[in-house]
């Protein structure tokens, strides 16, 4: 009988490897061994004008790169990107999450309607805003001067002082949704009752809404603006769509920044020099992360 | 107390439509400028309900700038890899939801990395093993980059919809005499089929949007995707704009289907891992 039940967790053994295995096989093959040559890469002189003789380098792509006044720029507005994005994005996606709670007639409908952007290619987005944001033809400057606002059109994206405020107002438009619908459900998930017995006790509006509602949806809060803060980082989609960075590297946050390198210079390792800066962020913001909150959470996300 | 609900409700109302218009107006316009000839888009006052409808705009696309080809490509390898990504999710999901086992919490903190890291960081060594491999400009290629896109995220949701479904119901099925992979294809992926349908559909939207590795991986014009035909034609000098619109509903009418019919499975699929019950 032993021999017989060692067979079976054999058994069981092999079949839990073979139904891992073309998952983690691919996984390991087509993203964490490009990470590391990534990284090797760095260090290296690959480029499309040298792909037979790579050699190792040192840190010259980083000097290049900590030399170039538009990675400074491109880090400092990826800080931006991220705390203005995010913010307004949390703000306006709460106030639309409390507008939605209770039902109404075509509710459902409503929230098909206006929970559809953020699905759709953030490229595609960006792109469709450039021509609504366009300094002749343009709706939003139409839409302005018609309510007295602007005098005459503004060329949004050419200027630098509009260019960035404007991917960042695209950006919080494209995420409102994700957040009203993570916090509507969050919402929902309130029971009635608790509100119904801070009713008898006498309690306002304000004091059920940051007695109850706050603390009960407070972990869904905060991970969702954790989680929401990484994939912004790593969104260049929009910006891409809207400026590609430009004018004069005024809009560029550091994953645009590298990605031009990429296209434009054809300079592979110190495109991957960037993205190894921005992989240690990642890594740093996302072990600071892991520490806050709990691995049972982590697996369900 | 009655005046002061009247109010609150119509300023409800009032910011819901507010929101509302917000969210349907940009689309819209994207439309609009779609259906109108050239001489209609660059005028001033800008004409917001077009006088001769047209759908030239469209033919252009489809007939002269090869639109159908690169459509047929997008489609190629956002569905077999999404379909794939499933499959392989499917398998290593159940496992993961069903059984204990060594090194499961290193294999969940490695999904859970993996899934973090974006497309753009890895596009130059997947780029350079691709080269070796003479996968380039190949959309079978880009298929298995777009698996590994996928896959990662699929099997964490696929994870939580296994485990949400009683391991009782399995085990009352193996006592009937089902086999184990019989009770695995008659109990639990039925149950799972709403489940399998938001991880299709989130895999089909990420990877028929995404531009990155695409753009670098495809030189040839008959190979292109439709976010990197996009691309091509914002690189050149003059867009006209009603045909770019035409394109962006072409490229933005697909992931609105899939939403339009999945979107409550995707929805209950994100949000039950943010909702402690």
């Amino acid at each position: 009988m032993p021999s017989s039940s060692k067979q079976v967790g054999l058994k069981l053994k092999r079949f839990i490897f073979c139904m891992l295995l073309p998952t983690f096989a691919i996984i390991l093959v087509l993203t964490y061994y490009p990470t590391i040559e990534g990284t090797i890469l760095a260090f290296k002189d690959y480029s499309v004008f040298n792909f037979q003789n790579i050699h190792f380098v040192g840190f010259d792509n980083f000097k290049t790169i900590f030399e170039d006044p538009e990675f400074a720029i491109a880090a400092w507005n990826t800080i931006w990107w991220i705390a203005f994005s995010v913010t307004l994005q949390l703000l306006l996606g709460f106030a639309l999450a409390l507008l939605m709670r209770k039902p109404f007639k075509g509710r459902g409908l409503y929230a098909g309607i206006v929970f559809y952007p953020w699905a759709l290619s953030g490229f595609a987005i960006g792109i469709l805003w450039s021509w609504l944001l366009n300094g002749q033809f343009g709706l939003i400057n139409d839409i302005l001067i018609k309510m007295h606002i602007l005098n005459h059109g503004i060329n949004f994206l050419a200027n630098p002082k509009y260019a960035f405020i404007s991917v960042i107002a695209v950006n919080v438009w494209y995420g409102i949704p994700f957040f009203a619908i993570m916090i509507l459900a969050a919402l929902q998930s309130i029971p009635d009752s608790l509100y119904e017995s801070a009713e008898i006790d006498g309690a306002g509006s304000i004091m059920k809404f940051f007695h109850i509602t706050i603390p009960y949806i407070k972990p869904t809060l905060v991970s969702t603006v954790l989680l929401r803060i990484i994939w912004v980082m790593n969104f260049p989609d929009i910006i891409y769509g809207m400026t590609r960075g430009g004018p004069a590297g005024t809009t560029n946050i550091l994953a645009t920044y590298m990605i031009n390198i990429v296209y434009f210079e054809s300079d592979y390792s110190k495109a991957s020099a960037v993205g190894l800066v921005i992989i240690s962020a990642l890594t740093l913001y996302t072990l600071f992360y892991l520490r806050l909150t709990s691995s049972y959470e982590m697996g369900e996300l | 107390m009655r005046k002061k609900h009247v109010l609150a409700k119509s300023l409800r109302f009032f910011f819901l439509s507010l929101y509302l218009l917000a969210a349907v107006v940009p689309l819209f316009w994207i439309f609009i400028t779609s259906v109108k000839p050239s001489t209609e888009v660059y005028t001033y006052p800008l004409i917001y309900w077009p006088r001769h409808f047209t759908f030239e705009n469209y033919k252009f696309l489809f007939l002269f700038a090869n639109f159908l080809q690169y459509f047929k490509n997008s489609l190629f390898v956002s569905v077999v890899s999404s379909l794939i990504a499933m499959v392989f999710a499917t398998l290593s999901g159940y496992v993961m939801a069903r059984y204990k086992f060594k090194f499961k919490g290193t294999l969940i903190v490695f999904l859970f990395f993996a899934q973090m890291i974006p497309a753009y960081l890895i596009m130059i060594p997947l780029f350079k093993m691709f080269s070796d491999l003479g996968l380039i400009n190949n959309l079978w290629g880009l298929m298995i980059v777009y698996v590994n896109i996928a896959v990662s995220f699929s099997t964490i949701m696929a994870r939580g919809f296994f485990s949400r479904i009683p391991r009782s119901l399995e085990e009352a099925a193996l006592m009937d005499g089902c086999s184990r992979v019989g009770a695995i294809f008659r109990i639990t992926i039925p149950l799972s089929l709403p489940g399998l349908a938001a991880i299709f559909s989130f895999s089909f939207v990420n990877t028929w949007n995404e531009l990155f590795t695409a753009a670098l991986f495809l030189s040839s014009n008959s190979k292109m995707t439709v976010p990197v035909a996009l691309y091509s034609f914002i690189s050149k000098a003059g867009i006209q704009w009603n045909v770019m619109s035409a394109g962006l509903i072409v490229a933005l009418l697909p992931t609105i289907l899939v939403f339009a019919i999945a979107q409550r499975y995707i929805i209950a699929g994100l949000t039950q891992g943010a909702v402690k019950e």
